[in-house]
């Protein structure tokens, strides 16, 4: 064999290796998922516990939400509730089909809704006695009692509308290699933990109208990448691996900025971050010593020096496009540290010459949980100093995710910085709720006062008007006894190759879901 | 040397058991419970008690050890209770992707490892030998974590001749390979340059340089021969590591396989998922110990009298 052979064979294997690579599409958008959408194991949504981007556009929800988090008609175009609250009629769209050819109808809406009996999930329709099939495009659930989650459930993507027949016929495998709905992308393939791979429904036209586009979509083909590294995944946008980074992580956000060709966006997140007391352990079991660790905390200084000026800076336990956060201003938690000081000053905890208080002998110590990630450690480090400015000194232990939710379970913590991922009020009845002490409510906050107004909110709220304001006094009462204190409300940041990627001007939905993706579009 | 096989099997069987034993515990027993997982906000308080009996977690631990093992026992390794699918079809998905890229990079450093490590014992205290082992030095070194962003940055990002990460075409293997590569290519390089330079000191190469047989035929033929009796023993030893010792570079590298899976069940408290792999891996670890047990006895009349 000559040397010229030689290079011939080493280029002929080399290209062959790099062949099977796998060839980059004209008109296939390539998005790598945000770290909280990674690992979600099926699109069979009575059966996920985790949900992503790809099953807002499988499936088409009954109702959908706005970014203002109002709802608006998805497969159902229009609804009633009775004024009792104990009745709910929805009316469906006509000319709608499932990807299979199945028409959409309400037995179809009433043999889905069915399927949740003896799933996880039996509960989101905990309050329904019955499904009534009205007539073809028409359905009513008569209630036992007024439920307030009922309208949120039905326009997550757990509340996606499946096509009975083919989740009963493909068994264990419907969710892996077929998932059927309505809506406009088609499951192709679905390698677990790797990859989706959605085909545009070309027959779609029934979107719902918080997207400009109500149908076909405008790209073809949707490849979602699962990249639990953030640095990888950045390297991928770097790279033209992927043309969207639908979460990139705070670190990375100057170094993307840089990229050329790399645009950045936020949109609204569904999380908030905040200190929890628990209001049974010293020192927090005096609400002076909670009042004043939530003063102490400088949300301002947080969202500048740790988040770059992105995201919001709370001052209710909710995100701030919720209704019910609209709190009269005098509950709104904010930073002032000299009434911090006073408060602790009327509480008997003398300041010393270090700074930190004492009272009959004893330091105002306390211990301060937090998660193993960088950021936790991170935010809780600056929540330490902030406090210390007050007079607590602060011990910082740490656990991983799963260990601390025990750990809450003992009830021997004093206080912990956490965060949770939520969009609706009733977040507070998870939380506070007097029944669930330990975990989820680490506050430990279990006060007379406080279950009556949840009562009220969780089963008395006959309309969405008085679910808003049921609400709004449930959250002002927790606001006053300063069980937590909020910290910091982030943005999602989207980065995209803007060579690829045509993004919409407006995004009107929650987070960047179906309705964006209708309007996105891909340079030629 | 059927009898020594025979005995060494029924050896595994008690192995088995005890490695099924620790697997299981070893997530029991650490703080998390799975239900916390299942629950989500709007969920009734009552919900946790009927998860905890719908999933067996209500029993004592001895009879979740027994329905388990009994099920693994029949070849059902059960469902998980997070990831909502049968044990044996997640491991059945992430296998094939762990054995390509384990058996990938074994074949790697055996083949790199041995090249070096001979090539280090045959210019022994000259500047090739010196040269390999400070390589060899510094790749074992490098974590894995490290190594695999930094050649993502060189072959990916600077040159563009590889995709960054994915589990999509052979191309998409080169540097997750590499990067375990590296690593065990250092361990088999200094064993195969120790066992050759002990090797070299026997009486009997002596003698063959004494008859005047060709120096490299000695090394290539004799010495090596005599030498890959270790190699081939720390060899088998890391099969077992073949299917579990990507954990990171899978990570980094963004591809499916059983670390992965471990590490996603770890997180979740998926016990079905977590004592599957545990109990995998171990197997794996156990017979990968028998093979090496087996192809020493095969190679080395003495060690087969001494290990029957």
């Amino acid at each position: 064999m000559t040397k010229h052979h030689r290079h011939l064979w080493a280029g002929l294997g080399l290209g062959a290796l790099l062949s099977f690579s796998a060839p980059v599409m004209a008109d296939e958008l390539v998005a790598a998922l945000k770290g909280a959408e990674v690992g979600v194991s099926t699109y069979d949504m009575l059966k996920a516990i985790n949900s992503n981007v790809a099953s807002t556009l499988i499936y088409d929800p009954l109702i959908e939400q706005n970014a203002n988090h109002g709802y608006v008609p998805a497969l159902a175009e229009s609804w009633e509730e009775a004024p009792d609250g104990l009745q709910w009629t929805f009316h469906l769209k006509k000319g709608v089909k499932f990807h299979n050819g199945v028409d959409f109808n309400a037995q179809a809406v009433a043999d889905w809704l069915a399927m949740f009996k003896g799933t996880d999930f039996e509960y989101y329709l905990g309050a329904v006695k019955e499904i009534v099939v009205v007539d073809d495009y028409t359905i009513r659930l008569d209630m036992t009692r007024p439920d307030p989650n009922l309208l949120y459930n039905l326009s997550t993507p757990f509340g996606g509308v499946m096509e009975p027949g083919a989740r009963k016929a493909d068994g264990e495998n419907y969710g892996l290699t077929a998932a059927v709905g309505t809506g406009p992308y088609k499951l192709e393939s679905f390698a677990v933990g790797q990859e989706t791979v959605l085909v545009r429904n070309d027959d779609y036209t029934w979107g719902a109208a918080n997207a400009t586009n109500t149908g076909p979509a405008n790209i073809e083909r949707i490849r979602l990448r699962e990249i639990g590294e953030a640095s990888t995944s950045f390297l991928e946008l770097q790279t033209g691996g992927v043309d969207m980074l639908l979460g990139v992580p705070q670190e990375f956000l100057s170094e993307a900025a840089k990229l050329p060709n790399v645009k950045l966006m936020t949109m609204p997140d569904q999380e908030i971050w905040y200190l929890v007391m628990n209001v049974t352990a010293a020192p927090f079991d005096d609400i002076r010593v909670r009042q004043a660790a939530a003063l102490a905390v400088n949300r301002q200084a947080i969202k500048d020096n740790l988040y770059g000026g992105a995201g919001n800076t709370p001052s209710t336990f909710m995100i701030s496009s919720l209704p019910e956060e609209k709190v009269a201003d005098q509950f709104r938690i904010k930073f002032d540290l000299d009434k911090a000081k006073a408060l602790l000053d009327e509480a008997g905890w003398v300041a010393g010459a270090d700074g930190i208080r004492a009272k009959d002998g004893q330091p105002l110590k306390i211990t301060l949980w937090t998660q193993s990630d960088s950021n936790f450690r991170r935010v809780t480090e600056v929540i330490q100093a902030q406090l210390k400015d007050a007079g607590f000194a602060a011990d910082i232990l740490t656990f991983d995710s799963a260990t601390i939710r025990d750990q809450y379970k003992a009830g021997t913590h004093q206080a912990a910085v956490r965060s949770y991922f939520y969009d609706s009020a009733t977040i507070l009845d998870w939380f506070f709720g007097g029944d669930r002490l330990g975990y989820p409510n680490i506050s430990m906050f279990n006060d007379p006062k406080a279950e009556e107004l949840r009562k009220v909110a969780m089963t008395g709220s006959k309309t969405g008007e008085e679910f808003t304001k049921n609400f709004i006094a449930y959250h002002e009462y927790i606001l006053s006894q300063f069980p937590f204190a909020p910290i910091y409300e982030p943005v999602g940041n989207i980065a995209f190759n803007a060579d690829r990627v045509i993004m919409p001007e407006t995004i009107n939905s929650p987070v960047f879901q179906r309705a964006a993706i209708m309007d996105l579009k891909l340079a030629n | 040397m059927l009898g020594f096989i025979i005995k060494r099997s029924l050896l595994l069987i008690p192995v088995f058991f005890a490695a099924s034993i620790v697997a299981f515990l070893l997530i029991h027993l650490v703080p998390g419970d799975p239900v916390d997982s299942l629950l989500t906000v709007g969920s009734p308080p009552e919900q946790r008690q009927i998860l905890t009996e719908r999933y067996g977690l209500d029993k004592p631990l001895v009879v979740q050890y027994g329905i388990w093992i009994w099920g693994v026992l029949q070849g059902d390794l059960g469902t998980a209770i997070i990831m909502r699918r049968p044990v044996a079809d997640l491991m059945a998905d992430a296998l094939p992707h762990s054995i390509a890229l384990g058996a990938s990079a074994f074949i790697f450093y055996t083949v790199i490892g041995v090249s070096l490590g001979v090539t280090a014992a045959i210019f022994r205290d000259r500047w090739p030998d010196r040269a390999i082992m400070t390589g060899v030095l510094f790749g074992s070194t490098l974590p894995s974590f490290w190594l695999g962003l930094l050649l993502m940055l060189v072959f990916s990002v600077w040159l563009g001749w590889l995709p960054v990460s994915g589990a999509r075409g052979a191309s998409s293997l080169v540097l997750p390979v590499l990067t375990i590569g590296l690593g065990g290519t250092a361990l088999v390089a200094r064993i195969t340059r120790v066992a050759m330079v002990e090797t070299q000191r026997k009486d009997f190469v002596m003698l063959l340089h004494a008859k005047g047989m060709h120096p490299l035929r000695i090394q290539l033929l004799r010495v090596l021969h005599h030498a890959l009796i270790p190699v081939v023993t720390i060899l088998a030893l890391r099969i077992g590591f073949v299917l579990g010792g990507a954990i990171t570079v899978e990570v980094v590298f963004a591809r499916p396989g059983i670390g992965t899976l471990l590490i996603r069940g770890i997180m979740q408290h998926d016990y079905p998922v977590v004592q599957a792999c545990l109990l995998m891996l171990s197997t794996a670890v156990i017979l990968g110990t028998f093979l090496g047990d087996v192809l020493q006895a095969l190679m080395d009349p003495r060690a087969r009298a001494s290990l029957t």
